[in-house]
């Protein structure tokens, strides 16, 4: 019975426009984001060289360093980024806390804000920043050095009450500043880099978390498409209360609905990351590297795999409950906000929907970060199967009764 | 006029209530993700091309929802009343609607302190905003699927978040980058896909 069904579902996809746009889109937006210019990234660093990339520091020093360049930064366009409810909300002071922080870094730094900003500027216009790669280096290695005599918890203290200023969920709370900070790589960094490139990644390894990065971004919008049409098939068709009266269970129809649709969301993901791998392949073997031909399909799994299940679930859910097309909203609202509320593009996975890690590498800093991925999935994947089961519960609901607990809930009620 | 009103006033009260209500919702939600406090003219930009540009696809994406049951459709098209003239009606509500949502932003900015162009940033919003909706009310007139018109239109949204440039003057968020010379050329765009849609509609057979 499930099967019949579920090769019935696939094929109904397979008919279906939302599908081909799913396809198409999830394609172009890959294909378009992975450039070949990464095969640049696979040789082995040269000494001598001003930029190797960066690296995440916990080092006080390089903390306070940072943080204060991201300060005068942010103040000098008096414009300060805030995740107050883990969505971005940008913050704009008026005149007086402006004042109020160029004072807090005229503490931190022993200098006048002018002197400060003309350093700034000075900073700035020694790099070429009209390029992509000049900007990164300009952002990279700008830090402000403070002044001589201030403590690590001097300085938490001066950060508290710009937190107080700028308001809840800047990048001066004392987690963010517990989680480290971007700093630019040594040449032994670098090539301890590299050698884990080759030794744990194998090459295509770390290209298998970029192609996650990008595919998750989009695959946390494109099912939610997928499981409002098939939700509202029936509805559209006026057939809901033929398939009630089938003899098939709940369970069965709304299952064998749900993994035939993540089932075909994620054949041309993997179809994707099959053919986005090759070259890398290729790569890894021409510089003496044997490649982890698997990686794609191992990390497509664990990374991607529990998204598309939970976003696909969560639309089943809410759209079953709402017989309408309210949870597109709902969802892309979701999707957006979890991206935008990215502090960082490497890890700090939380409990995000994308979890990023939009860097070449990094196998190291990955590695110890691997545990908090694994929770975020395993999460996603509990979740998902929440929400299947009270899809199946809603769906038994409304085929017994013949009412939802919205909308239509009291129009057949006796 | 009064047979105009009195369908305008029908669809809004039965099947548009719904929608502008999730209009009201995402605005009154405003506060929690955009600040309107002391604003200069980028930043104000932003507020209504990575905020507001959402309401443009809730309010004309469902124009046609009535009819993609086919019973109302073939109900409707017995009628004296043209069906352009109805849909003409429901999309001038939408209008109304979507530079009431526009001014009302803009009145809460200014009144936060922030400093830009009014007229400009009213105008340029207004245009950005409709295009974005007429794209999801086209995409959403030709296949009869409201679904469909949200993702097209959603996809458009988020395809400009990294491949703007590619789009010339029907790229979106280039007020925060002080340009509003779109707004003649978006503004002409969206009434193509208001009118193409509403013919499209018009002369649907089945």
């Amino acid at each position: 019975m499930f099967g019949t069904l579920f090769l019935k579902e696939c094929k109904q996809i397979a008919k279906s426009m939302v599908y081909y746009i799913y396809v198409v889109v999830f394609v172009l937006f890959l294909t378009s984001q992975f450039s070949s210019g990464l095969t640049d990234y696979m040789q082995e660093p040269k000494p001598g060289k001003e930029h190797y990339g960066s690296v995440t520091s916990h080092e006080p020093s390089a903390v306070i360093e940072k943080t204060l360049a991201e300060l005068v930064l942010e103040a000098s366009d008096n414009s300060f980024s805030t995740y107050p409810l883990g969505f971005y909300k940008g913050v704009t002071l008026n005149e007086q806390e402006e004042q109020q922080v160029k004072f807090i870094v005229e503490q931190c730094t022993g200098k006048s804000w002018d002197q400060t900003v003309q350093e700034m500027e000075r900073h700035f216009s020694s790099y070429e920043r009209d390029t992509m790669q000049g900007a990164l280096q300009a952002q990279t290695s700008y830090s402000v050095v403070p002044k001589e005599d201030l403590s690590y918890e001097e300085f938490c203290g001066f950060m508290e009450k710009v937190c107080a200023i700028v308001g809840p969920g800047s990048s001066y709370r004392k987690e963010s500043l517990e989680a480290g900070v971007s700093v630019p790589m040594t040449y032994e960094q670098a090539k301890e880099e590299f050698e884990d490139l080759c030794s744990k990644d194998q090459i295509t390894g770390a290209a298998a978390r970029l192609f996650c990065d990008y595919a998750g971004i989009i695959l946390a919008v494109l099912p939610i498409f997928l499981g409002v049409t098939r939700c509202l098939r029936d509805k559209r068709a006026q057939v809901s209360q033929v398939v009630y009266a089938h003899k098939a269970s709940a369970l069965h129809l709304i299952g064998s609905r749900y993994f035939a649709n993540v089932f075909m969301a994620f054949f041309p993901v993997t179809l994707t990351a099959f053919v986005i791998q090759m070259p890398y392949q290729y790569h890894a073997k021409t510089i003496g590297v044997a490649p982890d031909i698997l990686a794609f399909l191992k990390y497509s799994l664990v990374w991607l795999l529990p998204e598309i299940m939970a976003v696909l679930a969560v639309s089943f859910l809410i759209t079953e409950f709402t017989e309408n097309v309210i949870s597109i909203f709902i969802q892309v609202f979701w999707a957006l906000g979890s991206l935008f509320s990215t502090v960082t593009l490497r890890g700090d996975f939380g409990l995000k929907l994308t979890a990023r890690w939009n860097l070449w590498g990094g196998a190291n800093e990955f590695w110890l970060q691997r545990k908090e991925l694994f929770l975020n999935r395993g999460f996603y994947f509990g979740l998902a199967l929440t929400a299947l089961a009270m899809t199946v519960v809603i769906y038994e609901k409304k085929r017994r009764e013949g009412e939802t607990l919205y909308g239509k809930v009291f129009k057949r009620r006796r | 006029m009064e047979k105009y009103l009195s369908v305008g006033g029908r669809f809004l009260c039965r099947q548009y209530a719904p929608h502008l209500l999730l209009v009201l919702l995402f605005c009154l939600m405003s506060g929690f993700f955009v600040s309107f406090r002391n604003l200069n003219a980028s930043q104000a930009a932003k507020v209504m091309e990575m905020y507001l540009a959402f309401t443009g696809i809730l309010l004309m994406t469902p124009l046609f929802m009535p009819e993609q049951d086919r019973e109302i459709w073939l109900l409707e098209r017995s009628k004296a009343m043209p069906l352009w003239q109805l849909y003409l009606v429901r999309v001038l509500e939408a209008l109304v609607f979507l530079a009431v949502v526009v001014a009302i932003f803009v009145f809460l900015m200014k009144k936060g302190g922030s400093v830009f162009p009014v007229g400009k940033l009213w105008l340029g919003a207004f245009a950005e905003i409709l295009f974005l909706g007429s794209i999801g009310f086209f995409v959403s007139g030709i296949t009869n699927q409201a679904v469909l018109g949200y993702m097209v239109s959603v996809l458009y949204f988020v395809a400009n978040i990294g491949a703007s440039k590619y789009l010339g003057k029907f790229a979106l968020f280039q007020m925060m980058k002080g340009d509003y010379g779109f707004a003649p050329a978006m503004s002409a765009a969206a009434l193509a896909f208001l009118g193409g849609g509403i013919l499209i509609r018009e002369r649907r057979q089945a």
